[in-house]
C-alpha cells in the first residue's frame, strides 16, 4: 500500500490529456474521485498544492503515480480510454536492444522504449523518480523481480546490449559517486550495491547495459551510470528500460512508463528486444506491448455477484468507462484490460471494476435474510461463568499482553530450566519485552501487582485468557489453552484465603477437586499444591515464593491460583 | 440553627455534660464536679466542654491557675541515686578523709557529670561555705553542711511519685525548686512546675434553653449504632440515634468488577450473538498456511516478510498440514486450479506453508472454519488476539484483538454485503449514516471499506469487508458465496474508556483499571 506525493496542478494538467485545456478539480471532487483508484487523501498543503495519497490496491501498480490516478479519473469522465498510438508502430525501423546469451540464468528479461518530444518538468521528473522507486520497491519486490532505469536518449547509440560481464571487466561512474569503479567494487562500496547486491549473489558474471560505443548505461538492478543515467529538468529525449525475472511483469512495468510519458505528451518509440533464447512472447519482443489480458464471462455471473440486474449494455458501459475494451453480446461480455493492467485473475476482478465504475453508492443494500442461530463457544461460556464468579468474590479483572519477556515469564518466576519454564519464543525479536508467548497467567497478574503498590489494599486480581503451552507432541509445537489466574496481595494474606476462593469456584461450576502437595519453584515449599480434578492436575495454588516477589519488587505477600479452563470446558 | 436541631446534632458526651445542669440550670459547677456527676473520663470531659464552649452553650465562670510541682525524669533519677550537689560534696569529703588532691576534672571524670552540673553544684557549695577552692584549682571540704543539698534531698523524697502545690512549700524551698525547675535552656533539672487551671462553668442562655428542652423530652440515651441487642430486647425505643452528617464524602471501596475494555468487548460479543453469529476460536500459533496461504496471499506478498509477522523460534515448522487443503491451495496459487482463476503463477513452496507464525490476522480463524464444513447458511465471528511485528507506541500495539467473521449463504452477494455492513454500523456504532468505499484485501473481491458517522467521533472507518475470492473458498471446500468482514473497534473502545494511548487498554496500573468507567 504505497503512499505517494503528487501536485494538484500536475494532476489537473494530466486530467485533460495532451494538448487539451487544464481541468480543475476541487478537493471534495478529488476525494470522491479517489474511490475510482482505491485511494485516500492522507494530507495536503494548499499553498504548494502538494497532496499525499495512499493507494490500497497492491495489484494496480499503474495507479501509484499522478499519471495513473489522473488517467483513471479521465477515462471515467470521458467514458472510455483513448487508444495509445504507439501500439501500432511499424516494426521495421525500430531501435534494437540485444540480450547476451546466458542471461536467462541471471536476470532473463528486459523491456525498453524511447520517449521524445516531452520536455521534462520539475514535477514530471519528481513523478518519474517516485514511480521508478515505488514500482521497483513494492511491485518489483525490492528490485528482485523488476527494476527500472531512465536515461538521456541523446547520449546513447543503438543497438544497446544487455550483456553479461565479469565483475572487474566493466567500470563506470555510478550515480552518487565521483569516480569510476568496477561492478564488483560497486557491490562492495556503493550504498545501492550494499542494499540490493543480494539479488546477484552467486553470479560470477553480472548484467550490464552498454550501447554500441561500449559505453555503460547501467548495472541492473543496482545503479545507473552518472553520465547517461541522470535525467535532468529540460531533457526532451529519454530512454527507459526495465529488467527483471518475470517477463509479463517487466513488460507491464514498461507499459506503465510508456503510458505515463505519452500522457505527458511524449512520442513513444517502441524498441525491439532480441533474445538468444525463447521467451513466452517469442525471441523478438517489441515493447511496449499490449498483452491484451482478456476474459469472456456471462453477464449473469456479474449480475449474480452484484445482486443486481444490469444487462450486457450497462456492464459494457461501466467497464469501458473504467478503461476496459469490451465486446458485448446479449448474454456475454468479452473484456480486455488496458495495456497498463494485468490484474485480471478471476471473473470477480471484473465484477469489482463494474461496481467501482458505477460507484458503490449506486447499489442499494439488502439485509441478508437467512436465519441463523448465534452462540458462544463452549470455552467462552465457561470463561464468562468463572469471570462472573470471580467478580462476585471481589476480584478485579485485568487484561494483559499475551506477548511477554522470558525474564518475566520464566526467570522472575524461578522457572529457569524447568518444564514450567518452556516457552514459545519469537525468532525475529523486535523488543525483548515482546519476545515470547505467556505459558501461564500468574506473570500477567504479578506485572499489575508490581506496578500498583500505591493502589490501596487489598489487591484481588484475576484474568481469564489464552496462554500457549510449549508441547512438541502437538503439530503446532504448542497448545493454546484458556486459563483462569487469580491472585490476592495484602499484608496479612495467606494460603487459606485463596483456597476458599478456589473451593467456592469449584462448588459453583459443579466440579469436584482436591489439592495434592507438589514442588513448584514459584511458590513457598509446603504451601503449594496441584489442583486435581477427575484424576488430572488442572491447576496450581499456593503462596508465592518470597524470591519471586523480590524479583518482581513486590513488597507484600501474595497468594495465587491458576486453573486450565479448557480442561473444564471439554467435560460433558 | 434552632434549638431542637441543635440538640439533635449534639454528641452523646455533650448531652451528658449538659444533663449535669438539668437539676439547677443556673449552677456554677467546677470541673471536678462535672466529672463526678457526668461520670466522664477527664479526656472525654475536656473534649465535650471544649465543644460546648465552641457552640456557646457553656461559659467559663471562674478560672484559677495553680502552680504544681512534680519531679522530672531527672528528678526521679536523683531520687534513686544522688543529685550532682550531693555527689560533689561527698567526693570532697572523701578526698579530705584520704588526703588526696581533688580537681574539678577529677570529679567530672569520676562521677560522670556534665561540666555545667559540676560548676553549678560547686558554685552553690562554695556560697554556702561547704567547699573551698584552693591553689591549683583543688577542692577542699570545709566539713560544714550544705543546706541546699539537704533541702534538695528532702524535696526529692517529698515529691517522689506525687505532686504538690508550689504554695505549700516554705519560701526557702520554693526558691530552691524554682532554681532547679526545668525551663527553656535548662532541660536537665529535677523539678517541673506546671500550671493547673481550675475552671468553673455555667450555662449560657442558649445552653439553659437546651438543658431545659433536654430535661423536658427526657434524656434519652443517645447511641450511635443500632445493635442486635437493642433490637432483641426492644430497648431501641428508649434510645436516641445520633444524626449523621450525610453530606460527607463516602469512604472509597474497590469492588470486584470486570475490566472495562473486556466489558466493551463483551457488549460487542453479545451484539454479534444477538445478530445470529456463532463464535469461533483458533490457536495463537498458526502455520503460514492458515494465516496467509489459505487466504490467497502469495508467498512473495510483502506483508509476509519478517518485518510484518512474528515467526516462532522453536519448532520452526508444523509437523503436518491438513490435506486435501494444502494441495488445493497450492494449485490455486500456481495456476488457479479449479477456482476459475489464473493463479499467481509461481511455484508454491509447501515448506514455507508449514512455517509457524504468531497469528497475525483474525481471518486465519475464519479460514479454519471454512475448511471445517461450516453451516450454510451460517454466520461466524471471532474476537481473536493477533500479533504484528510493529514498534509499540500510542497508536500501535504489537498484541491486540481483532473482531472478524464470515457469513455464508446462497443469497450472499455485493448488495447483501452492504446490507450486513449497514447492520453493523447501526448495531455496533449506533451510526445512522454510512459510506462504502472501494478497498483492497488480498482475499476478497469486491472489497469494501465501511465508514460511519459515529455519534461522538464523527466520520470514522469502522471496518473492512468483501466477498471471499473463489481462490479462498473453493480449495477449502465451500461452494457458496462468503462474506468476510472485520471491525476496527479500538478507537471506539478508547473513546468509551476515555483513554488516548492504545497501550492503556492493557495497562498494568490497578489504580487506572479501578478508576476507569466505560461509557458504552
Amino acid at each position: 500500500m504505497p503512499t505517494i506525493t503528487i501536485f494538484k496542478q500536475d494532476l489537473e494538467g494530466l486530467l485533460a490529456g495532451p494538448g487539451e485545456a487544464c481541468q480543475s478539480i476541487t478537493i471534495e471532487q478529488l476525494e470522491e474521485s479517489l474511490m475510482l483508484v482505491k485511494g485516500e487523501l492522507k494530507g495536503q498543503n494548499p499553498d504548494s498544492g502538494e497532496l499525499r495519497i495512499e493507494l490500497q490496491d497492491s495489484n494496480r501498480p499503474d495507479l501509484w503515480c499522478c499519471e495513473g490516478i489522473a488517467r483513471q479519473i479521465r477515462v471515467k469522465r470521458q467514458g472510455s480510454l483513448a487508444p495509445y498510438g504507439f501500439l501500432s508502430a511499424k516494426r521495421k525501423a525500430l531501435k534494437r536492444l540485444n540480450v547476451a546469451p546466458g542471461m536467462e540464468k541471471v536476470r532473463p528479461f528486459v523491456a525498453a522504449c524511447a520517449a521524445t518530444g516531452y520536455h521534462v518538468t520539475q514535477e514530471g521528473l519528481a513523478q518519474l523518480i517516485q514511480t521508478q522507486e515505488k514500482l521497483a520497491e513494492m511491485f518489483g519486490r525490492k528490485r528482485k523481480t523488476v527494476s527500472i532505469g531512465i536515461y538521456r536518449l541523446a547520449a546513447i547509440e543503438f543497438p544497446v546490449v544487455y550483456d553479461l560481464v565479469k565483475p572487474e571487466k566493466v567500470s563506470f561512474t555510478p550515480l552518487g559517486m565521483d569516480t569510476a569503479m568496477t561492478l564488483g567494487e560497486m557491490l562492495l562500496v556503493h550504498p545501492k550495491g550494499l542494499e540490493f547486491g543480494g539479488i546477484l549473489v552467486g553470479q560470477d558474471r553480472l548484467p550490464v547495459l552498454r550501447d554500441a560505443k561500449q559505453q555503460a548505461l547501467s548495472f541492473p538492478p543496482i545503479i545507473n551510470s552518472r553520465e547517461v543515467g541522470e535525467v535532468q529538468v529540460g531533457d526532451d529525449a529519454l530512454f527507459v528500460e526495465v529488467t527483471g525475472t518475470d517477463l509479463s511483469m517487466v513488460v507491464l512495468t514498461l507499459n506503465i512508463f510508456a503510458a505515463n510519458l505519452a500522457d505527458r505528451g511524449a512520442v513513444i518509440e517502441p524498441i525491439a528486444v532480441r533474445y538468444p533464447y525463447k521467451t513466452s512472447l517469442g525471441k523478438t519482443v517489441v515493447t511496449p506491448q499490449d498483452l491484451k489480458k482478456s476474459q469472456k464471462l456471462p453477464v449473469s455471473t456479474i449480475e449474480q455477484a452484484l445482486g443486481q440486474t444490469l444487462g450486457a449494455k450497462e456492464v459494457a458501459k461501466a467497464l469501458t468507462a473504467y478503461g476496459y475494451e469490451v465486446k458485448a453480446s446479449s448474454k456475454h461480455v468479452t473484456v480486455t484490460l488496458p495495456l497498463y493492467r494485468q490484474d485480471l485473475m478471476h471473473a470477480m476482478d471484473v465484477v469489482e471494476d463494474v461496481a467501482i465504475s458505477r460507484g458503490y453508492g449506486d447499489f442499494l443494500s439488502v439485509m441478508p435474510s437467512d436465519f441463523t442461530v448465534g452462540g458462544l463457544s463452549r470455552i467462552e461460556e465457561v470463561s464468562d461463568r468463572v469471570r462472573t464468579l470471580m467478580v462476585g468474590m471481589g476480584f478485579q479483572e485485568v487484561i494483559s499482553n499475551i506477548l511477554g519477556s522470558p525474564q518475566d515469564l520464566r526467570d522472575a518466576m524461578r522457572l529457569e530450566g524447568t518444564e514450567w519454564g518452556q516457552l514459545v519464543e519469537v525468532a525475529n525479536v523486535m523488543s525483548q519485552n515482546f519476545s515470547a508467548l505467556r505459558q501461564w497467567m500468574l506473570p500477567s497478574l504479578l506485572r499489575v501487582e508490581a506496578a500498583s503498590n500505591r493502589a490501596f489494599y487489598p489487591h484481588r486480581l484475576f484474568e481469564a485468557g489464552e496462554v500457549a503451552k510449549f508441547d512438541l507432541k502437538q503439530p503446532l509445537g504448542s497448545r493454546t489453552v484458556t486459563v483462569l489466574g487469580g491472585m490476592i496481595a495484602h499484608a496479612d494474606t495467606h494460603f487459606s484465603e485463596i483456597h476458599s476462593c478456589v473451593d467456592t469456584l469449584f462448588y459453583y461450576v459443579n466440579q469436584a477437586y482436591s489439592l495434592e502437595p507438589i514442588q513448584h519453584p514459584s511458590f513457598l515449599p509446603g504451601r503449594v499444591g496441584a489442583i486435581v480434578s477427575e484424576g488430572k492436575p488442572i491447576g496450581v495454588i499456593g503462596e508465592l515464593h518470597p524470591e519471586v516477589l523480590e524479583r518482581w519488587q513486590i513488597s507484600v505477600p501474595a497468594v495465587a491460583f491458576e486453573i486450565e479452563l479448557t480442561q473444564l470446558a471439554e467435560r460433558p | 440553627m434552632d434549638i431542637s436541631s441543635l440538640i439533635d446534632s449534639l454528641h452523646p458526651l455533650e448531652v451528658k455534660v449538659l444533663s449535669t445542669f438539668v437539676a439547677d440550670p443556673s449552677a456554677v459547677l467546677p470541673t471536678e464536679q462535672l466529672a463526678q456527676t457526668s461520670g466522664l473520663e477527664p479526656s472525654q470531659l475536656s473534649m465535650a466542654v471544649e465543644w460546648l464552649l465552641a457552640k456557646s452553650l457553656l461559659t467559663v465562670e471562674t478560672e484559677t491557675v495553680t502552680p504544681i510541682v512534680s519531679l522530672t525524669k531527672i528528678g526521679e533519677l536523683y531520687f534513686e541515686k544522688y543529685a550532682p550537689i550531693e555527689q560533689v560534696l561527698s567526693a570532697a569529703r572523701d578526698a579530705a578523709t584520704t588526703g588526696k588532691r581533688l580537681t574539678i576534672q577529677d570529679i567530672q571524670a569520676r562521677e560522670g557529670l556534665e561540666p555545667a552540673e559540676v560548676s553549678g553544684a560547686i558554685g552553690q557549695l562554695k556560697k554556702e561555705g561547704a567547699l573551698l577552692i584552693v591553689q591549683g584549682g583543688c577542692l577542699e571540704s570545709t566539713g560544714r553542711p550544705s543546706p541546699t543539698a539537704e533541702a534538695i534531698r528532702g524535696l526529692l523524697q517529698q515529691l517522689h511519685g506525687t505532686t504538690h502545690e508550689l504554695q505549700a512549700f516554705p519560701e526557702a524551698h520554693r526558691q530552691i525548686i524554682q532554681d532547679h525547675a526545668v525551663k527553656r535552656g535548662k532541660a536537665k533539672e529535677p523539678f517541673r512546675i506546671d500550671d493547673r487551671v481550675a475552671r468553673s462553668f455555667k450555662l449560657s442562655a442558649a445552653g439553659t434553653e437546651a438543658a431545659q428542652q433536654l430535661s423536658a423530652q427526657g434524656v434519652l440515651e443517645e447511641v450511635s449504632q443500632l445493635t442486635p441487642e437493642l433490637l432483641k430486647d426492644g430497648s431501641w425505643r428508649t434510645k436516641r440515634f445520633r444524626k449523621y452528617t450525610i453530606s460527607l464524602r463516602a469512604p472509597r471501596i474497590a469492588p470486584g468488577k470486570k475490566h472495562p475494555y473486556r466489558e466493551f468487548l463483551d457488549t460487542v460479543k453479545t451484539k454479534l450473538v444477538s445478530m445470529g453469529f456463532q463464535e469461533m476460536r483458533g490457536p495463537l500459533v498458526e502455520t503460514e498456511f492458515w494465516n496467509m496461504d489459505a487466504l490467497f496471499m502469495p508467498q512473495f506478498h510483502p506483508a509476509r516478510d519478517i518485518h510484518d509477522v512474528y515467526f516462532v523460534k522453536e519448532p520452526k515448522q508444523a509437523s503436518s498440514l491438513a490435506e486435501p487443503f494444502v494441495s488445493r491451495v497450492a494449485q490455486a496459487h500456481q495456476d488457479g486450479g479449479v477456482t476459475g482463476s489464473t493463479g499467481w503463477n509461481y511455484a508454491f513452496d509447501v515448506e514455507r506453508a508449514r512455517r509457524l507464525v504468531l497469528r497475525s490476522q483474525g481471518t486465519a480463524v475464519s479460514a479454519h472454519t471454512l475448511a471445517a464444513q461450516p453451516a450454510v447458511p451460517g454466520k461466524y465471528f471471532s474476537i481473536a488476539r493477533c500479533f504484528r511485528y510493529d514498534q509499540v507506541d500510542a497508536t500501535h500495539a504489537t498484541d491486540f484483538f481483532q473482531v472478524e467473521g464470515i457469513v455464508l449463504g446462497e443469497d450472499i452477494n455485493f448488495r447483501t454485503l452492504l446490507g450486513l455492513l449497514n447492520l453493523f454500523a447501526r448495531e455496533v456504532a449506533q451510526a445512522k449514516e454510512v459510506k462504502f468505499l472501494p478497498a483492497y484485501f488480498p482475499f476478497t473481491e469486491p472489497s469494501v471499506e465501511l465508514h460511519v458517522r459515529h455519534p461522538k467521533l464523527g466520520w470514522m472507518e469502522l471496518g473492512g469487508a468483501g466477498l471471499f475470492r473463489s481462490e479462498v473458498t473453493l480449495p477449502l471446500g465451500v461452494t457458496v458465496p462468503v462474506i468476510a468482514w472485520g471491525l476496527g473497534l479500538d478507537r471506539m473502545a478508547m473513546v468509551a474508556l476515555g483513554i488516548h494511548d492504545i497501550r492503556e487498554l492493557f495497562t498494568d496500573s490497578l489504580e487506572l483499571i479501578r478508576s476507569t468507567k466505560g461509557d458504552f
